[in-house]
């Protein structure tokens, strides 16, 4: 038979005025193929009914259940209780406000980032449902696609220690949206548009270059090459201005 | 209060935190290629007194020593400055970055911390480094001897050269990132790279530390 | 008690929910979307394969047109859909995909020049030309005449949804996450909204809306063995058989598609064997050919999983910890292919089982896939009983998918629907005016919060209600499979009747208090099965075979007598529901006939108004 498998888990719910944040340890036997979607859904259904934690899609395309693992950020439905050692500590993801257990409010926050970032294609454009649709390479729809495959589970952000420290911190899932539209032709911004929301302190440059972000996300995006093309783009767009002003034609 | 911008908010995109950050940038390549020429100065010591003497002497004639000495300090100070706004000096912010460490357990992010913590002793110890260099100008191998040979200085340059080359180390790494010259495909390469430099430059000045309390007689 | 007040209320916010608020909006409506997870993370995020439109750009979709495309969307449904309805669809989809296309999918485009594909395992050549280079292209899905349905990669529902819901932020639609509707708000004849329950908090709130719209979803979690994601429980239908008024059009109607994976039921495509993957079972010997000399592995999706199924009841299939199951083998298909072409079925095995492909085989057996039954509607969307009251997405029954939808025609039918009918709740909206009744408000937030309390003291027992749903997955998955006959039915029925009365006596072990998932689902758990008794019920009613409806007794496709749609509601206080038939369609512009694949047995329709020689003759438009 399988291990006897110790979850170390964290317990809190916020509603109950009764309750203080702490670790409760449950035990389970492993079985095969075992990930921790099953684990914890065994452990609600035959332990504690009241254990907070976040399924939909339980195939790692939803976003929705991504917790500490062992302290590392990653989505809890993909992740096989075979590659982890018996002691296995959940916590829910830090920077995002907590629900209860291991439950934490990313919709709000991914509301306000994607307002922030105006995460939509702005063009003047008007929709001609009469007309064929305007032509694109398919090579540039795939590297655009490439980008958007981001699921917004919020893993880049936890592991991101400047977002640990400064909530107001943009976060690289933020960074990889802007590059995704200044990537897309149909989008027309201009460069100092694009700069407004993310040429400071609360976007690309607070960034410390810490790749917790590229380390952890489950969708393997290239976080780092954008971040690192966005402060270029947008510290080489400050720096033109700078002259233009003080070398006016 | 309003939502309303204000006339003075509406205008164009506040730059400065851009002009900041690629001047940190700056400031950082300058104080890099200041400490790697700095360990040829020192470092040729190693071999022969005459050497050292002869590039201070080159220095000191052609001013360089007496100019960009103080030059390096303004730097030294401008790179403090900026790269102070990234520390966090709220205790509630500390700890959160080093639960965080501790929790998260990944080497770029603790060589964040490395990086901060060593700012703190350089800034100290640098400055006192400086400090006794530059107001007994002329540089010279002998002087220098004298110096390391007396009461605390070696201890002061073994604890002081490890936390500037990985400070140096982890900054040169950190400004290929954030800039986007190190990428996915190159940066465990690079960054093996780095280790080895830091490495290197490490026991060049240990070797110079050594010579300088052993071989040279400060005579 | 918090209160809302909106033009409209969407009870939804997957692409459906999204695409309608959408609409209302850019006509000037306030509208919220109510979502129970953030609406990202919708359901429609999971569709990967592609949706059906026909542009007709790619060489091998050459000629298509909305015609072609409704064919095969009739013929697909077995002749169950409302004509009107896929007429209407199969014309909107192509300025749907375009739509979307402009407001940023990154969709897949014609490459000009010569490219292979695969069919059946042999490797072909198609070559594109020139001047379609860069327009939207499409691949191939079952039961279309031509290469029709549009793609981003294998991420298609998640750049929809993603695209949509910029829409949203754009135009700055509330979307209350985390927030479930628990119960409408009516008088009888006129909704005015819902009471729901904040899954943040555990509060009850109020919203009151001029129009309120039905988009949950479907509600493939009444089975034990889905593709569908965790929540899609059917808590859309259950808010409107609750109603006792608006009826649930063809709940008997489930598809099943034959791999999910074991124990996750996670999808895994149907290239596996397209390419020459075989099926086997606990000795390791394959067994379609036995059953299907001809297609073998290659049969349609409902075939196949039949005889999975039947090979399984023969003790044949490998038992687990999660069950009975059999193997899906394509190690022969060699590495390269492999990691190549089905990068994402390695992936999955990796991933998620531990199984490298390459070296062992794949532990799979057939699921429910996808419910094409929901909350009945006209051809606007708006519910049958309610004024005020629609519903699109998969949560309707529309009806364009009749009692089979084919692959890629559902993620079209939620922009396609979510854009027609949003339009049409718009015009009622224009100078609709209605009153919100106090006493009606109050009413249904005192029952709610009555319910919430007795399941909390355990007024009415101590009932588990994970094992009472588990149960009922079961009563589901053993009588009201892929394979149905009368005596399993009556089974299913006769057990999920006693299962009904346990769910009534629902109550918690833990404390209730806050976001309580237990108590979420303490909530739901009657409803469900009330649901799945309609599911049981309709299909033990329904003597005949059709579509995805397979009844071992009834072989036939009985279009005399059975050329209609269930129509089930539930009065309060019964044991079963009531079921009312109706005509599939008013407009018979294909009259029944044969569907040109899967067996073919059919006692024709004598209906003149229907067979095309009637006094009405058809209506072509
Ligand atoms: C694995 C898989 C693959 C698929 N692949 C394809 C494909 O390739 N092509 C294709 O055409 N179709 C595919 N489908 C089907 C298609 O994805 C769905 O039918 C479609 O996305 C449903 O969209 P929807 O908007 O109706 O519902 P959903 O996207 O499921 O949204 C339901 C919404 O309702 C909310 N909700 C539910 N209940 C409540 C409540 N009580 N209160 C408040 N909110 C509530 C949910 O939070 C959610 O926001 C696939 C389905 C599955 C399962
Ligand atoms: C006064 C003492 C010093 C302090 C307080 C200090 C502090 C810092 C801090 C906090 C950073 C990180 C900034 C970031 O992550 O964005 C940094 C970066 C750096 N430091 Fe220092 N430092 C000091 C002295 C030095 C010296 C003497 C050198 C070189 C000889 C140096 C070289 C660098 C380099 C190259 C970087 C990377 C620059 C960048 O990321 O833009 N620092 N410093
Ligand atoms: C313009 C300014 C500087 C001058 C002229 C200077 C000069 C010298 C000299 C002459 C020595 C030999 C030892 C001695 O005489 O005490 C020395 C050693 C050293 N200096 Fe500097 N220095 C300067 C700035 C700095 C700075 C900014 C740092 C780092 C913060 C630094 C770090 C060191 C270290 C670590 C050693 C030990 C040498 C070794 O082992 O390689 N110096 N410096
Ligand atoms: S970038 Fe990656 S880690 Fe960050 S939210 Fe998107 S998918 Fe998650
Ligand atoms: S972890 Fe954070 S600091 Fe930058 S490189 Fe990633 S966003
Ligand atoms: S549950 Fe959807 S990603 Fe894990």
């Amino acid at each position: 038979m399988g291990r006897s498998l110790k979850f170390n888990i964290f317990r809190y719910n916020p509603e109950d005025p009764a309750s203080v944040p702490h670790m409760e340890t449950f035990h389970l036997e492993e079985t095969d193929a075992m990930t921790l979607f099953i684990a914890l859904n065994r452990i609600r259904e035959e332990q504690d009914p009241s254990l907070q934690f976040d399924f939909m899609c339980r195939a790692g395309i939803c976003g929705s259940c991504a917790m500490l693992i062992n302290g590392r950020p990653d989505l809890a439905c993909h992740t096989k209780t075979k590659g982890l050692p018996e002691e296995i500590t959940l916590l829910p993801l830090p920077v995002f406000k907590l629900i209860g257990d291991l439950s934490v409010d990313t919709g709000t926050w991914f509301r306000a980032m994607n307002e922030k970032v105006q995460s939509w294609v702005h063009t003047d454009k008007v929709f001609d449902p009469q007309a064929p649709e305007e032509r694109m390479e398919n090579q540039l729809a795939e590297e655009i696609y490439e980008l958007e495959r981001c699921v917004e589970c919020g893993c880049c952000v936890a592991a991101c220690g400047k977002a640990n420290m400064r909530p107001e911190f943009m976060g690289a899932v933020a960074f990889n949206r802007i590059a995704r539209f200044m990537m897309d032709p149909r989008d027309q911004r201009t460069g100092d548009q694009y700069f407004e929301v993310v040429g400071n302190e609360e976007g690309i440059f607070g960034c410390l270059g810490l790749l917790g972000c590229e380390d952890v996300c489950p969708k393997d995006i290239p976080l780092q090459d954008q971040l690192g093309l966005l402060r270029r783009k947008m510290g080489w767009q400050s720096v033109r201005h700078l002259f233009s002003k003080l070398l006016p034609e | 209060m309003s939502n309303q911008p204000t006339a003075t908010q509406i205008v164009q995109p506040v730059r400065t935190d851009a002009y900041l950050d690629t001047l940190q940038m700056f400031t950082g390549v300058a104080l890099i290629l200041f400490m790697w020429s700095h360990m040829i100065l020192v470092a040729s010591v190693n071999l022969g007194p005459g050497v050292m003497n002869a590039i201070a002497n080159f220095l000191e004639e052609t001013y360089l020593a007496q100019t960009g000495g103080p030059l390096i300090a303004l730097i030294f100070l401008v790179h403090f400055v900026l790269a102070a706004r990234k520390i966090p000096f709220r205790a509630k912010e500390q700890k959160m970055m080093w639960e965080h460490s501790v929790r998260f357990n990944h080497l770029d992010t603790w060589l964040w911390n490395v990086q901060a913590i060593t700012a703190m002793i350089i800034l100290i110890m640098g400055s006192v480094h400086m400090w006794t260099v530059l107001t007994n100008l002329p540089i010279s191998a002998a002087k220098s001897a004298a110096r390391v040979q007396t009461g605390w200085w070696l201890l002061f340059y073994i604890i002081l050269l490890p936390m500037i080359e990985l400070h140096v180390g982890i900054g040169f790494y950190r400004i290929g990132v954030k800039w986007g010259w190190i990428t996915r495909s190159n940066r465990k390469g690079l960054k093996r790279f780095e280790n080895k430099l830091t490495l290197v430059f490490v026991t060049i000045g240990l070797i110079t530390l050594f010579t300088l309390y052993f071989i040279i007689n400060p005579a | 008690m918090e209160t809302f007040y909106t033009d409209l209320l969407c009870i939804g916010a997957g692409l459906a929910g999204e695409r309608v608020a959408v609409e209302a909006a850019t006509r000037g409506f306030e509208t919220i979307c109510l979502s129970i997870v953030p609406p990202r993370r919708s359901h429609s995020s999971a569709a990967q394969g592609g949706m059906q439109a026909s542009l007709g750009n790619c060489c091998k979709g050459e000629g298509d047109c909305p015609d072609v495309h409704f064919s095969d969307t009739v013929k697909g449904s077995d002749w169950g859909c409302d004509q009107e309805v896929a007429r209407m669809f199969a014309e909107t989809a192509p300025i749907a995909v375009r739509e979307m296309a402009h407001w940023g999918i990154p969709w897949n485009r014609v490459v000009a020049g010569k490219s292979t594909y695969f069919k059946g395992g042999k490797e072909f050549e198609k070559i594109e030309s020139k001047e379609k280079e860069g327009l939207i292209t499409a691949r191939d899905f079952g039961g279309t005449a031509k290469w029709r349905t549009c793609y981003t990669s294998d991420g298609t529902g998640h750049t929809l949804l993603f695209t949509m819901d910029n829409q949203v932020v754009k135009l700055g639609v509330s979307v209350h996450d985390r927030v479930e509707a628990t119960a409408l708000i009516h008088d009888g004849e006129t909704c005015i909204g819902a009471v729901a329950r904040c899954l943040k908090t555990g509060k009850l709130r109020v919203y009151l809306a001029k129009a309120t719209l039905i988009a949950t979803g479907g509600y493939g979690r009444l089975y034990r063995e889905t593709t569908n994601a965790v929540i899609c429980d059917g808590s859309g239908s259950i808010l409107a058989l609750n109603t006792g008024i608006v009826p649930i059009g063809n709940p008997e109607a489930v598809q099943f598609h034959p791999t999910g994976i074991v124990p996750t039921n996670i999808l895994v495509t149907e290239g596996c064997r397209g390419d020459g993957g075989t099926l086997k079972d606990v000795n390791g010997e394959r067994f379609m050919h036995i059953y299907e000399p001809e297609k073998q592995e290659l049969a349609s999706r409902d075939v196949v999983s039949r005889w999975m199924t039947h090979h399984i009841r023969k003790g044949l299939g490998v038992k687990s910890a999660y069950g009975d199951h059999l193997w899906l083998d394509i190690r022969h298909l060699g590495a390269k292919h492999i990691k190549t072409k089905l990068r994402e079925v390695e992936e999955i095995c990796n991933e998620f089982l531990g199984v490298d492909p390459i070296t062992q085989m794949i532990p799979v057996r057939p699921c429910q896939h996808y419910s094409m039954g929901g909350v009945r509607t006209n051809k606007d969307g708006a519910a049958y009983g309610l004024k005020g009251l629609f519903s699109a997405g998969e949560a309707a029954c529309w009806d364009m998918h009749g009692l089979n939808r084919l692959g890629g025609n559902s993620l079209a039918e939620t922009i396609v629907a979510g854009r027609i009918v949003g339009q049409k709740v718009s015009d009622f909206l224009e100078g609709y005016e209605v009153d919100f009744k106090t006493a009606i408000i109050g009413d249904a937030v005192k029952k709610e919060q009555e319910r919430i309390d007795a399941v909390i003291r355990g007024r009415d027992g101590r009932e588990n209600v994970y094992e009472v749903r588990a149960a009922m997955q079961d009563a589901l998955m053993e009588g009201v499979g892929i394979f149905r006959n009368a005596e399993d039915l009556r089974k299913a029925v006769e057990k999920l009747q006693t299962i009904a009365e346990r769910s009534e006596k629902a109550g918690l072990r833990s404390s209730g208090i806050g976001a309580n998932p237990e108590l979420a689902l303490a909530l739901r758990i009657k409803g469900m099965v009330r649901l799945a008794l309609c599911v049981a019920y309709a299909a033990e009613q329904r003597t005949e075979s059709r579509g995805c409806h397979s009844r071992e007794d009834f072989k036939e496709r009985n279009d005399r007598d059975w050329l209609k749609r269930t129509l089930a509601t539930w009065k309060e206080g019964d044991t079963l529901p009531t079921l009312n038939y109706e005509p599939n369609s008013k407009v018979w512009e294909i009259p029944p006939g044969e569907r040109g694949y899967g067996s073919c047995q059919i006692i024709c329709c004598e209906d003149p108004d229907v067979m095309g020689c009637g006094p009405a003759s058809p209506a072509t438009n």
